[in-house]
């Protein structure tokens, strides 16, 4: 039914109008997930957390216009490593993902899965995975059994650029697009696979090509405007869910930290290279968007982030005074 | 504990007659049961385990899968943490070394990681071992059991009785841990008393296949019938030797083990695997450990030959442990 070519019809019922507190709600989102960064990669540095970092800040107009297109009560999510926006962004309080990043009790994961491994069926986010392209055969499970169960459910799964790389990637698509399953494959295209730029890793250079061949629709999206990576996800998920059949979706953006915060990315790129990115940060320009529009003043934008920042500063606090794990659960919840 | 029950009725039939039947009465008596793999369904299965379910169950409950091990194995831990009981055949096991990032990061991780709010109630099944037909050669008859018994959070078991081999299925597909199964290759086509109906067999409980005074031959999967056999020929000698299945191998269950050498004080491990690093030499180091003051003679063992599977009908037989090794190697040790 598809071709290498196709792409995505709208459905007649797809974009309602937006209203001025769905802006908002994703303005704060992104501004939440942007400080909440902040203030976990000061925790980092100050050795609160352990292990490995992935900062979500630049790219959050792809998890915050994706997620707020999502119908909560059915879609799942399978993320990838850098998860801690996307965790936000699906309802899962920051308290329990700073205790998580600092090994308490209290996390998303009790204290056992760190930084990559949240995991929170309740919220319907099925995991972080630790490894480039571990999550993506997993989510064409989840879109098997949605399939067979009621509602017309779709799983969402994100991973970067440096995924495509893997075998994994090809044998997934190909199983999502010969089983017709309802799956939406999102490539976050942050430029970089680690250290190593697209032109560096992949043979070509539009990676939506690469997908092409699985006989599903693609389409790369602008992943620094939230705006419209929400109206291409609306019309994305209704023409899934209509057809049952996966498609494949390329988010164009960019990560200001590095691969993780401890690496150190001025090695393999330039700050004439960031430039252009920053000029278009996803904060900046929807605030543009509302200020000129009239919806919000700056004054009132600063404020919110004002508010944001106090309120995650409390559940970081909250976190930081949460227990440990006690010792008896080291052998909780495994086969010995 | 008996072989088979005494008092169930039984009827004969090969060991992938018995495991067939576990399927058919899992898949009737579940509707998340499915089962997954290459040549499963329309192929009828290349061992014949899956024979006639896909006429029977459907394409949707009988899935035949592409050559994408490593996916199709990500597929079954999908929709086990969204429910279904998947049992995924791998063709040959050797084949499950394409799919080891999915088995050791995922399927046996996902449950510890997410703090327990995951389970993964999977069955990754298929033949080991150089059987059931004569050269299989390197990369199909070998027999990785070690690999998989290493990773905590995986339940591995070996069934070495047809009547074990259903049994064991059924418990195996109503666990909700992963559970990597393990089949004999050289007993698939081999025949033994099968009880009828339902019933399930403890997936952690090692069992004495016979009583002995002397030696405890300790064995697993194909080679428990080998230790039967060098039982026999013992007898000759006038040496009683009681004959231990290791069945489970995680959790390994020692009891019965050390309950025999407690009586014996001496101890023969019989195995397929390659000696260094596997099972049997786990099993020495718990019977050193928990049986030292019992043991009358150092700890035996006869194993596979530390080579790849060769092709040449002599060498191969050469490589496999053999009868009159394991006798000779009892007397010496019911010697020293």
């Amino acid at each position: 039914m598809s071709t290498t070519s196709e792409s995505i019809p709208t459905p007649a019922a797809a974009r309602p109008g937006r209203s001025s507190a769905q802006w908002k709600r994703m303005l704060r989102m992104m501004i939440t997930i942007r400080e909440f960064e902040h203030l976990g990669e000061q925790e980092f540095r100050n050795g609160l957390i352990r292990g490995y970092y992935h900062s979500y800040a630049g790219q959050e107009a792809v998890g915050v216009g994706m997620l707020e297109a999502l119908d909560p009560s059915h879609d799942y999510i399978v993320d990838h490593y850098r998860d801690h926006g996307h965790c936000l962004a699906m309802g899962i309080d920051a308290e329990q993902v700073f205790a998580e990043l600092f090994g308490r009790r209290t996390g998303v994961s009790k204290g056992k899965g760190g930084s990559m491994h949240m995991y929170s069926p309740d919220k319907h986010f099925l995991g972080g995975d630790g490894i480039v392209g571990g999550g993506i055969s997993v989510a064409a499970g989840v879109g098997m059994a949605l399939k067979r169960m009621p509602g017309k459910g779709l799983c969402v799964c994100f991973f970067g650029d440096g995924a495509l790389d893997t075998g994994t990637f090809h044998e997934s698509l190909n199983l999502a697009s010969l089983w017709d399953l309802p799956v939406v494959f999102v490539c976050i295209n942050n430029q970089y696979s680690m250290g190593t730029s697209l032109q560096r890793h992949s043979s070509l250079s539009q990676l939506v090509d690469r997908a092409s061949g699985y006989g599903m629709p693609t389409e790369q999206i602008d992943g620094q405007d939230v705006g419209a990576v929400y109206s291409a996800s609306e019309r994305i998920f209704a023409a899934v869910r209509e057809r049952q059949r996966p498609c494949f979706i390329e988010a164009l953006t960019y990560r200001y930290q590095g691969h993780g915060i401890h690496d150190k990315p001025l090695n393999y790129r330039t700050t004439e290279e960031e430039e252009p990115w920053r000029r278009r940060d996803p904060i900046r320009l929807l605030s543009e968007k509302l200020i000129e529009e009239r919806q919000m003043t700056p004054a009132q934008i600063e404020k919110m982030r004002q508010e944001v920042t106090a309120e995650l500063e409390a559940k970081a606090e909250r976190a930081r005074q949460a227990p440990a794990p006690e010792a008896r659960e080291l052998f909780d919840d495994v086969m010995i | 504990m008996a072989t088979t029950a005494p008092a169930m009725k039984t009827k004969k039939m090969s060991m992938h007659e018995a495991l067939n039947q576990a399927l058919r009465e899992e898949l009737s008596r579940d509707e998340k049961v499915v089962i997954l793999g290459e040549e499963v369904g329309l192929y009828n299965g290349v061992h014949y385990v899956t024979r006639g379910l896909y006429q029977e169950f459907g394409k949707d409950r009988v899935i035949d899968t592409p050559i994408s091990e490593e996916s199709f194995v990500g597929v079954g831990v999908g929709m086990a943490i969204m429910g279904f009981r998947p049992v995924v055949e791998m063709m040959r096991m050797d084949f499950s070394l394409r799919a080891m990032d999915q088995i050791y990061n995922h399927m046996a991780k996902i449950h510890y990681m997410s703090g327990g709010h995951l389970k993964v109630p999977m069955v990754l099944r298929g033949p080991e071992g150089p059987g059931p037909n004569p050269g299989l050669t390197a990369q199909h008859g070998q027999q990785l059991t070690a690999l998989f018994a290493h990773c905590p959070g995986l339940r591995v078991v070996t069934p070495a009785t047809q009547h074990d081999a259903k049994g064991m299925l059924k418990a195996a597909i109503r666990s909700d841990d992963p559970v990597v199964f393990l089949e004999p290759g050289p007993l698939n086509n081999k025949q033994g008393e099968v009880g009828e109906g339902e019933y399930l067999v403890p997936l952690d409980r090692a069992d004495t296949k016979r009583e002995g005074g002397d030696i405890t031959l300790i064995g697993y999967g194909a080679s428990v019938a080998l230790c039967l056999q060098a039982a026999r020929e013992l007898e000759h000698d006038g040496l009683s030797a009681a004959v231990i299945d290791m069945r489970c191998l995680r959790p390994l269950d020692m009891q019965p083990a050390l309950a025999s050498v407690a009586k014996t004080g001496r101890a023969l491990i019989v195995e397929y695997a390659w000696q260094s690093y596997g099972p049997g030499a786990e099993i020495v180091a718990r019977l050193m450990q928990d049986a030292f003051w019992d043991l009358d003679a150092p700890v035996g063992r006869v194993s596979g030959k530390e080579t790849p599977l060769p092709y040449a009908a002599n060498l191969e037989e050469l490589s496999k442990p053999q009868l009159d090794e394991i006798v000779a190697k009892a007397k010496e040790i019911a010697a020293a």
